[in-house]
């Protein structure tokens, strides 16, 4: 059984973003000619088709819109992380991603609590952008 | 006045049961039959097959695909075969196509078969199958994320919003299980029906989401014979007529799915599938919900009008949707109720809504049954098909 845990499956208009992670930073995809926030990132601007596109640095500051704490029966490569708490997270600059909350403990979370971006390595190539209580 | 084309003249379904003895061959053979020999028609009357595709069995799903079924069950007059994946959606496509095939002219009579056999599928592959299933795998996968993580997240953010309960969650689960201890074809039949108390003292899968407000995965089957609705009159047999249907598209990913979103497409599906079939809410008799997972339940009862705004779980704990109450309500008892037969517990839907409207669903009749609002939605939620059925044209 594949133990490792699982690396993004990118395309090549997402790089940017997963390069950004190694440097700390969490970017956001933007459309020069609608001036739309885009998540997940698309090779063409969703909202008006433009490829005008590029990225702009997120605060990494964010809120909680709802979450979910894992207890049991997730897959055996993630067995050794529970109890975790998966979440979606609405980011400051108006985009919502699905993420972990960390560094807390699961009683601490709940839906409107403000959080920031901390990255967690999952590689020398991809760290995942997890957040964490303010 | 309804325009409604097509309608169900039989149907044929094997218990659900954990039955790895059974291949799944054994149970379409049996499925298949049955559906036939209850729409009175002849096994070379079956002009076109189109099966819903069975999840996570890559080996039938291939021989169904490439036209197996009509040869192995030698159905002489057979025109075409295909099978049509989407997810808990794949069998509207079904019946869609099969309105396709009979209007067109491919097919005077159309037979709809499904089967998932779990129990021999390794419990690995299982457990990868429904992590995967319905999740990005870039945007959600690499951060632990599962079909249950999923549906917690919704119950969560619906909770939080209207005032839900974990007690009223919990009475989903009594109301669904009540229902299938009254069905031969549920894998809890003439099972105890487990209390409020009984579902929150067990395990937490993730929150909100206990051991028992989960899906057991289970084994079956279902088949459903399809013909135009004018050649349904004229048999006057039993039947269903399609009347209605309507449908939103939501969203693949599910962190980019907003719970208003769906809460209007709920609503406004149902709205429009109504108009369509020219009735109204107050005409339905039994509200054949399919959300695959209890947490939904609440919210649906609330966007089909059918509880008011914040008191969806209420209704369910007082037993009003429960076996017995006033409102029918998922009669096989949804997923939690039936045992989870993958894309099949929406197929066994469909079944039990013609079930009722034909009269045959035993101890679970609902009296004078003549109108049923029946939904299917796919993958992890990507969409909601609202339908209505009706005893006659
Ligand atoms: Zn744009």
């Amino acid at each position: 059984m594949d133990m490792t845990k699982p690396i993004p499956l990118t395309q090549p208009w997402t790089e940017a973003f997963w390069e950004g992670t190694k440097h700390r930073k969490l970017l956001i995809q933007h459309c020069r000619d609608c001036n739309s926030n885009i998540f997940y990132p698309r090779k063409f601007c969703p909202e008006c088709w433009s490829e005008n596109l590029d990225w702009i640095q997120a605060s990494g500051k964010g809120t909680v819109h709802s979450f979910s704490t894992a207890y049991d029966m997730v897959e055996p490569r993630f067995m050794e992380d529970l109890p975790y708490t998966l979440a979606y997270v609405d980011l400051d600059e108006g985009i919502r991603m699905a993420t972990r909350i960390v560094d807390c403990e699961p009683e601490e979370i709940e839906i409107g609590k403000r959080v920031e971006v901390t990255f967690h390595k999952l590689n020398d190539d991809f760290y995942l952008p997890y957040f964490k209580l303010i | 006045m309804s325009h409604g084309k097509i309608a169900i003249i039989g149907i044929g379904e094997v218990p659900t049961r954990i039955m790895p003895e059974r291949t799944r061959w054994d149970i379409l053979y049996d499925v298949c039959m049955e559906a036939i020999k209850d729409s009175g028609l002849h096994k070379n009357d079956i002009e076109g097959v189109i099966t819903t595709a069975p999840q996570a069995q890559p080996v039938i799903a291939s021989e169904l695909s490439f036209g197996k079924l009509p040869e192995e069950l030698g159905l002489k007059g057979c025109k075409d075969n295909c099978i049509c994946n989407a997810g808990g959606a794949g069998t509207s496509n079904c019946l869609r196509l099969a309105e396709q095939y009979i209007t067109s002219g491919v097919a005077k009579a159309v037979l709809i078969p499904h089967v998932t056999v779990h129990s021999d599928i390794p419990i690995e592959d299982t457990i990868n199958f429904f992590a995967r299933a319905g999740v990005d795998m870039q945007w959600e996968y690499p951060f632990g994320s599962t079909y249950n993580l999923i549906m917690g997240l919704m119950a969560n953010r619906f909770m939080h919003e209207s005032g839900c309960t974990p007690e009223e969650m919990a009475s989903v689960v009594t109301a669904l299980r009540s229902w299938a201890a009254k069905d031969p074809n549920s894998l809890f039949y003439g099972k105890e029906v487990p209390t409020v108390e009984k579902v929150l003292s067990s395990s937490m899968l993730n929150t909100p989401l206990h051991k028992r407000e989960s899906n057991m995965l289970a084994d079956g089957g279902s088949a459903m014979i399809v013909v135009s609705a004018e050649d349904a009159k004229k048999m006057g047999r039993p039947a269903a007529y399609k009347l209605g249907e309507s449908v939103r598209y939501f969203s693949g990913t599910p962190v980019v799915r907003d719970i208003r979103v769906v809460q209007e497409g709920l609503r406004i599906t149902a709205e429009e599938a109504l108009s369509q079939a020219g009735i109204t809410k107050e005409d339905i008799n039994l509200w054949n919900c399919y959300l695959a997972y209890p947490l939904g339940h609440p919210m649906m009862a609330e966007m089909l009008g059918v509880a008011p705004k914040g008191e969806g779980g209420k209704y369910f704990l007082d037993g009003r949707m429960s076996f017995g109450g006033d409102i029918p309500w998922s009669t096989i008892g949804d997923a939690p109720g039936r045992g989870h037969t993958g894309s099949g517990v929406s197929a066994a839907t469909y079944v039990e809504t013609a079930r009722q409207l034909m009269g045959k669903a035993g101890e679970r009749q609902v009296k004078n049954c003549r109108y049923v609002y029946q939904n299917t939605s796919g993958g992890s939620g990507f969409n909601n098909i609202a339908t209505i059925w009706g005893g006659q044209l």
